[in-house]
């Protein structure tokens, strides 16, 4: 009974885990937007105040993709609908 | 400090139970806080002259600063809704600001953040339809009406990514906060929070405040502005 309930949660957090590590490639685009934006600014020193906004609504952009991953995990962990399904109905 | 968001006391209106939370209440203070600070400002200004000193240069300061960076970022024809704006800019930097004393951020409740971007969403077809009338309504048939279920689900993600963009923000650092507390004994609670709270309270939340005013502007300007 509470073994079975041990393995679903235990999957819950590696779900948890799983979906963050969508970081991974949510820091692989916002290094290139850096970097790209960086390239810019050497190339074009005079236009560095508009290319910065751009750069931080880019890399804005870019990070929600990370923040969807965080907040799924933020889900599994403490508001999990399935482990308190589970509960329920071990009773 | 928590990871949960307590509720304090219920509220029956009508029959109808309204949780009074720790949002709620925070929010009241921050309002509380920045409505006094408006209302001294109103009350210095009849003593304002046109040459300006101390207070007043502060004010006119950090108003010509926003009214300039609105203008750059929604064109002069659109910046007149600047104003409400600058109470948006206000209230999230004030409310990342005073988590650094303790109060859990009302930004880190999903409420409080979808209030705000389906405030501006509502403002973003309001705007659409006062500037540019049928123009705006064809625009959702794209290229060719085929398309208006995309477009569709295109407008409409658009409250719930600016939402959800400065929400998880604003909850990560109060969750990494919150197990920095309660993990460490008091010892390491001396200096060290200190630098955590510089780093996910105020440079976090000026960033993401200037990001959700920026990307509100944007959205405004893609709706309104003529192509």
């Amino acid at each position: 009974m509470y073994e079975s309930l041990a393995i679903v949660l235990a999957a819950a957090h590696f779900a948890a885990a799983l979906s963050l590590l969508n970081g991974l490639l949510t820091v692989f685009g916002q290094a290139k937007i850096a970097a790209t934006a960086i390239e810019s600014i050497a190339r074009q020193p005079e236009a560095a105040d508009s290319i910065r906004g751009i750069m931080f609504v880019g890399l804005a952009m870019g990070e929600t993709s990370g923040i969807y991953g965080l907040l799924i995990a933020i889900i599994m962990l403490f508001a999990n609908p399935l482990v308190d399904i589970f509960v329920r109905m071990l009773g | 400090m928590d990871l949960n968001i307590k509720n304090l006391w219920v509220v029956y209106i009508g029959g109808v139970e309204i949780w009074i939370t720790e949002t709620i209440v925070n929010t009241w203070i921050i309002m509380a806080i920045l409505i006094l600070l408006a209302v001294i400002a109103r009350i210095r200004m009849t003593r304002f002259s046109l040459v300006p000193r101390g207070f007043q240069n502060v004010i006119e300061t950090v108003v010509e600063l926003f009214d300039n960076f609105a203008a750059g970022a929604l064109g002069s024809s659109l910046s007149y809704i600047a104003p409400w704006f600058f109470m948006v800019f206000a209230f999230i930097l004030s409310s990342s600001l005073f988590s650094v004393f303790g109060l859990r951020a009302p930004t880190a409740d999903w409420a409080t953040t979808f209030t705000l971007a389906f405030a501006t969403f509502i403002l973003m077809l309001f705007m659409g339809f006062r500037h540019r009338k049928g123009g705006y309504l064809k625009s959702f048939f794209g290229p060719h009406p085929i398309f208006f279920p995309l477009n569709l689900i295109g407008e409409l993600a658009k409250p719930v990514s600016l939402s959800f963009r400065l929400f998880g923000n604003m909850l990560s650092g109060t969750i990494i906060l919150a197990i920095y507390y309660q993990l460490t004994p008091w010892l390491m609670q001396i200096g060290i929070p200190a630098l955590m709270h510089a780093f996910f309270d105020v440079v976090i939340g000026a960033l993401q405040t200037y990001i959700f005013v920026f990307i509100s502007f944007m959205y405004i300007r893609g709706a309104a502005a003529d192509n």
